[in-house]
């Protein structure tokens, strides 16, 4: 090693979160003995020995700039002695011991535009993917329609009036950064054309043995065009997972005239009553239409008002729906069923009725 | 100083209604970033299109590292200059998202320096994303970010940056210190973290209770849930309080119980704690009646993951209970059995979920030392086609054992 | 018992196989340590295997690359920073 490179420091990992932690609660930390939701947003959590630690719960846009970030941190440094989290679903949460703080803090909060709620039986934050503002794959945006989704649904963050929690989540495409195949309603952008094939580029960009067993169905096989090594599509099994551009720019499904959403639903990762689950296809799909997606809004708000009149307490929509039984949400919902809904990939069968409990 | 900034018509809709505006947002920081000026306009040109307009780069790193920086360029560079290079960076939270305003003050003037001003709090793995910059700034933005006590987190085959719950900080049902037991995975794997060496990418989610509040059974490898064996702790008259209060404890509770191992006589709640599965609903509805026990530990489960390539999977148990204890040694012996069987096995790009897909689950179990339990499944095999891998032959005494 | 293979070797030899590959074939990290391992036989673990990883990385004799997965690479331009 003849030109050494000046020592730099590596691998210490994330600071420890210890520091971090409003005095109240590293002082109570392990002994915690019950909370009360006083209001959407607000909660109460009450330690063994009496004390009591307020938080405030703020919604976030996922994208964020710092000049944000410093008008958060002014607001941590006059309520909450300099002190902050954020939620895994993208909310600000400010703690601190004194009550009468609560509302002033909402009263900021509202100034810099960020709206408190998202506890118990409410719609809280989406989370969300990189979609146009930085991601290669994206069938569609992912901030334009969370905020348009959102500005609809506000009303179910600001209160907890629906049945249950409502986790909805969006991907901008079947890569699912944001994992959504287990939410309430999940927004997906789909493409439905197959890869664009670069046959001059496709050598030098791409290993082919790699590109072919990306994928899924194995419709890819080598092949040489001009001369040139390349690969073949059987567009006939393609089902535009873009899992092949993921590991080869040179096959883009990028399209403009097809890609578009899909809505899922249903689903749900925790334990409580029904076992987690993952989320069915609602719709299959509803074409790109920026800035504001009013068709993927209307459908997201259907589903909803749906779900809230005819759910029972505590019933998340997918054990809403197991209760009623998928055709009732067909028809209630007024959504179409139809061949795109069924099940054509592995253990497809599983998803077919098998008996003769049926609802008319 | 970036000038004026450029017309957005479609994007300028979007700063209309109640919710936060990330279009707001951008504008922000486009007033002193020309990167983040760039930004607005190539986003507006995507929304006119409907197509994005960034290119996958291989770019993964900072000098040593494999992960934690995600390469990222625009196609239309002779119109948006300032995103030409527009790379993402990835630093690893701290644990339960907790933080002072000076530590996040001091990521912001780094970011303001030497990068677009945006971030992501937080991108879906957990890290904090610092959005955009370009290549000649990635080893500055290390070097000051691991002088105010932060690294990178994980990206390509490598382990994920951990996440978890707030757990005991802040939660009555945390079943183990979360926040401590994903600090101390992620202290002790930072070279699995930073230096990628598997298949395909792993990560660890550690939730305090069965809620799973970071969804660790749809987005982990390794999803550790806090659980209990013993009994759940009932304060009789703080249920009778909930009951006076308008809480009606049969239709609420006991007839939502998935187990159906509560009943409720108007005066006494009694429950059948060897029949409870640990679902957390009614401790979720009265948790000044009810908590988890004390007997607390947590259930592991392997293998979620979004659809590629294989299709999606949910986290399936391999450990039913165990303790959590630092140093954690009978876990971090569990993880390596399976990081040194994946990597001789897994194929390029098969995560541990499609893995064990592939050579099944008890083959699996044997090659990793851990002895089946009738809680790994659902309910055993419905076919008949056994791999029989004991038999006798003609002419032998008896079987040895 | 034979003697082991020094880290520096074993470096040596994963550059050349990254070299050799360069353009053909995409190595992982677990690629080299197998190629390494089916040589050495005994003579070498999976530890020197992974010093010996870290040494041509640090050394920015080679780098690591994404695409879709984690590869060893010799450095060169990113063909996607071509406009």
């Amino acid at each position: 090693m003849a030109d050494a490179p000046k020592k730099r420091t590596t691998d210490i990992g994330p600071p420890h979160y210890e520091q971090f932690l409003p005095p109240a609660i590293k002082k109570n930390y392990g002994q915690w003995k019950y909370h009360e939701i006083l209001r959407a947003g607000v909660m109460k959590h009450v330690a063994e020995n009496g004390d009591a630690v307020y938080t405030v719960r703020a919604g976030g846009s996922r994208l964020m700039s710092i000049d944000k970030i410093r008008m958060i941190c002014d607001l941590a440094d006059k309520y909450a002695d300099g002190h902050l989290r954020f939620t895994s679903r993208h909310n600000i949460e400010f703690m601190f011991t004194d009550e009468k703080k609560i509302d002033t803090l909402i009263a900021d909060l509202k100034k810099i535009g960020h709206p408190v709620g998202g506890t118990g039986p409410s719609i809280t934050s989406i989370v969300h993917t990189q979609g146009w503002v930085h991601c290669h794959s994206a069938a569609t945006d992912a901030s334009g329609i969370v905020k348009s989704v959102m500005d609809a649904v506000i009303g179910h963050f600001e209160n907890m009036d629906l049945p249950a929690k409502c986790r909805i989540a969006l991907a901008c495409c079947l890569n699912m950064c944001g994992a959504v195949h287990c939410s309430d309603i999940a927004i997906l952008g789909i493409h439905r054309r197959p890869p664009k094939i670069n046959h001059d580029l496709l050598h030098k960009t791409c290993e082919i043995p790699n590109v072919v067993s990306a994928c899924p169905t194995a419709a890819i096989k080598p092949t040489t065009v001009n001369g040139k090594p390349s690969v073949t599509v059987d567009e006939e099994r393609c089902m535009f997972c873009a899992n092949c551009y993921t590991v080869c720019p040179s096959m883009t499904l990028n399209n403009p005239l097809n890609d578009g959403v899909s809505i899922w639903i249903g689903g749900k990762v925790s334990n409580a009553r029904h076992e987690p689950m993952f989320s069915k296809l609602a719709i299959p799909y509803i074409e790109n239409n920026p800035p504001r997606w009013p068709e993927v809004v209307e459908a997201v708000v259907n589903i909803i008002d749906v779900w809230k009149n005819n759910a029972r307490k505590y019933e998340r929509i997918g054990e809403w729906i197991e209760r009623i039984g998928w055709p009732n949400f067909f028809k209630l919902s007024g959504i179409e069923f139809g061949k795109m809904h069924i099940d054509d990939f592995k253990h497809a069968g599983l998803t077919f009725k098998r008996s003769a409990q049926l609802t008319y | 100083m970036a000038d004026e900034l450029p017309k957005t018509p479609m994007l300028d809709e979007l700063e209309k209604g109640p919710w936060p505006s990330f279009v707001s947002e951008i504008k922000m920081a486009a007033k002193r970033s020309p990167a983040s000026k760039d930004l607005l306009g190539i986003l507006e040109r995507s929304y006119q299109e409907k197509i994005g307009h960034w290119k996958h780069g291989g770019i993964v790193g900072v000098l040593g590292y494999g992960g934690g920086v995600i390469g990222r360029y625009c196609d239309v560079p002779q119109d948006f200059p300032n995103v030409a290079h527009f790379h993402t960076i990835r630093v690893n939270q701290p644990a339960g998202w907790y933080y002072k305003t000076d530590a996040l003050r001091k990521i912001c003037d780094i970011w303001e320096k030497r990068g677009s001003g945006m971030t992501n709090m937080h991108g879906s793995t957990g890290d904090i994303i610092l959005l955009g910059t370009s290549t000649d700034q990635l080893e500055p933005i290390f070097e000051e970010l691991t002088a105010i006590g932060f690294d990178l987190g994980g990206s390509g085959s490598d382990v994920r940056t951990p996440s978890c719950c707030l757990g005991k900080s802040r939660c009555e049902w945390a079943c183990y210190d979360t926040m401590a037991a994903c600090h101390d995975f992620t202290k002790n794997y930072q070279d699995e973290l930073h230096r990628p060496a598997f298949p395909y990418k792993f990560k660890f989610k550690f939730s305090g209770c069965p809620n799973d509040c970071v969804a660790s059974v749809a987005r982990a490898d390794m999803s550790i849930i806090g659980t209990w064996r013993d009994n759940i702790r009932i304060d009789q008259k703080a249920v009778g309080d909930y009951a006076s209060a308008g809480v009606d404890v049969t239709k609420e509770i006991v007839n939502l119980c998935p187990a159906k191992c509560m009943d409720w006589d108007g005066k006494m709640l009694k429950i059948d704690n060897s029949t409870c599965r640990r679902c957390m609903h009614c401790i979720n509805v009265m948790p000044k009646a009810l908590r988890p026990g004390k007997d607390t530990g947590a259930c592991i489960l392997i293998g979620s993951k979004a659809p590629i390539v294989e299709g999606a999977l949910l986290s399936s148990v391999i450990v039913p209970f165990i303790k959590m204890e630092p140093p954690y040694q009978e876990i971090r012996d569990l993880v390596e059995r399976i990081w040194d069987l994946w990597c001789d096995e897994g194929k390029n790009r098969e995560r541990i979920g499609e893995f064990i897909q592939r050579v099944g689950l008890g083959n699996f179990l044997e090659m990793i030392e851990v002895e089946p339990a009738a809680q790994m499944v659902a309910h055993p095999r419905e076919n008949p086609y056994v791999f029989y891998e004991e038999y006798f032959e003609e002419g032998e005494e008896e079987a040895e054992n | 018992m034979a003697e082991k293979v020094s880290v520096a070797e074993v470096a040596e030899k994963m550059y050349k196989m990254v070299k050799e590959a360069q353009g053909m074939r995409k190595l992982k990290a677990m690629d080299l340590t197998k190629n390494i391992m089916e040589i050495y036989g005994d003579r070498v673990d999976k530890q020197t295997c992974k010093d010996a990883i870290r040494e041509i990385i640090e050394t920015e004799k080679c780098v690591y690359t994404y695409f879709g997965g984690s590869y060893i690479e010799l450095p060169h331009k990113e063909g996607a920073a071509n406009p």
